[in-house]
């Protein structure tokens, strides 16, 4: 059952991984995110060192949002041109995003920086995303409509120079908010080792006011090309990706995924949203407090290369 | 640095050591070469040997043994974490030069009562007596706390291990030390010592060495991703998206 690992010098239970793997899969099938806010602190719990966690299941999240872009490829669901914005934004972000992870390793704060990041942006975005789905139920169940909440106009984009048309989408809009968007989750991809789905999809709908068909599939398009950008720019820069251990949740992943699409098709939207904001939530609270609670060692011992 | 102490270790050794008086010593390990294969989970070797007495029948002798496995230098980066605003942070930092990546210790009782503070320590013999220097903004005392840390944690992750009573006799001349193997072991070269202390002083000393490599598979791998890192990336990439692209295949057709 014990696999050695490599790069990570380390063996661990293959079929545990596997099984974390296939876990993370399922969840993501089930609710159209990538899944790496799981999987990072679930590999680190398990004993993988963070910066190898964060680099390797990079991959993982390259294979689902593969099947996941191509099957929305096929209903229409991928605007190409406003990926391609997204993405030049994104891959700037990514070589962003692996000089800062460096430093931070070599500054030995990137345990604390990966964590607090996690605390700040799962919390807000699950505490909102609660608060929404929370809404919607009660809505549901005194007979209204379930749509989302929308926020108001956001006019000032609209003025912003460099406008294109994107077709897909049916926007007229500049070229600035998805570049800059593409970027900030770019850096967020390297650093913190996830797609950034779950921030690209609400600011696609709130920000850019893309049409909700299209919003999965391009964010999946965009996700794919700068995860397999960052595998390869950790690869080169800081030798952190296990592709013995990529490999084994990878295949758990793809797996996964299938199942978790088959059951999150016959649950209704606003539940699923509200059990995902409870799992983001939960994530963001345990991780909290780790950062809070008078470790066992205050001491701590990086050997070797990190 | 380290290799000079060994040397030195082995010469006050034989220096002592004259046939006439003493008792030679012969050891072997189970192996000479550890494979790290991909079902590593860590193994266990033996130290075997006996003590030969010499020609003429002395007074009986109060000998004891101590066995020494020692990994290759293994550089360590130390934090330690302080309390700010609620939140642990890590916050100084010291770098510990020339630690071993692994250090086994077995003896046939602990180490104060086999010999004199000055000489285990002079032979640096013991988790506690292990030489680092320290690269760091950090006053002595700190750096002894950094030290000392460092060796705790490897102790917790078994590649430091201490057996004051390790060794086993199988007969009045025979004997046999059973040594740990983490699946975590640096690969590298190792030393494997035997003292033959008596009456407090070395008097008949064995080194012996030990590789540990990973095997074809996983030092390939290793190499790869540090000799040819891009291909590597990439690599791992293709295989991501080979995957997933199998499984969009095969979501396919199930719906």
């Amino acid at each position: 059952m014990e696999i050695y690992l490599p790069v990570a010098q380390l063996s661990v239970n293959w079929a545990m991984i596997l099984g974390v793997g296939a876990a993370v899969g399922f969840l993501s099938g089930m609710f159209g995110v990538g899944g790496g806010f799981l999987m990072t602190p679930l590999l680190v719990f398990y004993g993988i060192p963070p910066g190898i966690a964060v680099a390797t299941q990079a991959s993982h999240i390259t294979a689902s949002s593969l099947s996941g872009a191509l099957a929305q490829w096929r209903r229409r669901g991928v605007d190409a041109k406003m990926g391609a914005m997204l993405l030049s934004g994104g891959l700037a972000g990514s070589a962003i995003g692996v000089y800062i992870f460096r430093e931070l390793q070599r500054l030995g704060q990137i345990e604390l920086v990966v964590t607090a990041s996690y605390v700040v942006l799962l919390g807000s975005i699950g505490g909102l995303m609660l608060n929404e789905s929370i809404r919607a139920i009660r809505k549901v169940r005194t007979g209204g409509n379930a749509a989302p909440t929308k926020t108001g106009m956001h006019s000032w984009i609209h003025g912003l120079p460099f406008k294109i048309r994107f077709r897909r989408s049916k926007l007229y809009i500049s070229v600035i908010p998805p570049v800059i968007l593409g970027c900030l989750v770019g850096i967020l991809t390297a650093i913190m080792g996830v797609g950034g789905g779950f921030i690209m999809v609400p600011a696609m709908i709130y920000l850019l006011r893309m049409p909700t068909n299209v919003v999965i599939g391009t964010s999946q398009f965009q996700i794919l090309f700068v995860t397999a950008a960052t595998t390869i720019l950790h690869a080169t820069s800081d030798q952190t990706v296990d592709i013995v251990l990529a490999f084994l949740l990878v295949i758990g992943g793809v797996v996964g995924v299938q199942f978790g699409v088959r059951v999150g098709s016959q649950m209704r939207g606003e539940q699923l949203r509200a059990l995902l904001a409870v799992l983001v939530v939960g994530v963001a609270l345990r991780l909290f407090i780790g950062l809070v609670t008078t470790p066992g060692d205050i001491y701590s011992i990086v050997a070797g290369t990190p | 640095m380290r290799l000079r102490t060994h040397w030195i270790a082995l010469i006050a050794a034989f220096l002592v050591w004259t046939p006439a008086r003493a008792d030679d010593l012969v050891s072997g390990l189970s192996t000479d070469l550890i494979q790290i294969t991909s079902n590593f989970t860590g193994t266990d070797i033996v130290m075997f040997g006996a003590i030969e007495p010499s020609e003429e029948a002395g007074p009986a002798k109060d000998q004891d043994l101590v066995i020494v496995i020692r990994g290759p230098q293994l550089d360590m980066t130390v934090r330690r974490k302080t309390r700010m605003l609620g939140i642990w942070v890590n916050r100084e930092q010291v770098e510990l030069l020339g630690l071993p990546g692994y250090y086994f210790l077995a003896s046939t009782r602990p180490l104060d009562d086999i010999a004199s503070v000055a000489t285990v320590q002079r032979f640096h013999l013991g988790t506690a007596n292990l030489e680092a220097t320290t690269k760091g903004n950090i006053g002595p005392d700190e750096a002894t706390a950094f030290r000392a840390a460092a060796i705790r944690d490897r102790k917790r992750e078994h590649l430091y291990w201490e057996s004051p009573t390790g060794i086993e006799f199988l007969s009045r001349t025979l004997f046999r030390a059973r040594i740990q193997v983490p699946a975590s072991v640096p690969p590298g070269e190792y030393r494997a010592e035997v003292y033959l202390f008596q009456n407090g002083t070395i008097v008949s000393a064995q080194s012996s060495p030990l590789f540990i490599d990973k095997s074809g598979f996983e030092r390939q791998v290793y190499n790869y991703a540090y000799q040819a890192s891009f291909a590597y990336g990439f690599a791992a990439v293709l295989m991501a998206l080979a995957f997933g692209w199998a499984g969009y295949l095969i979501f396919r057709q199930s719906q």
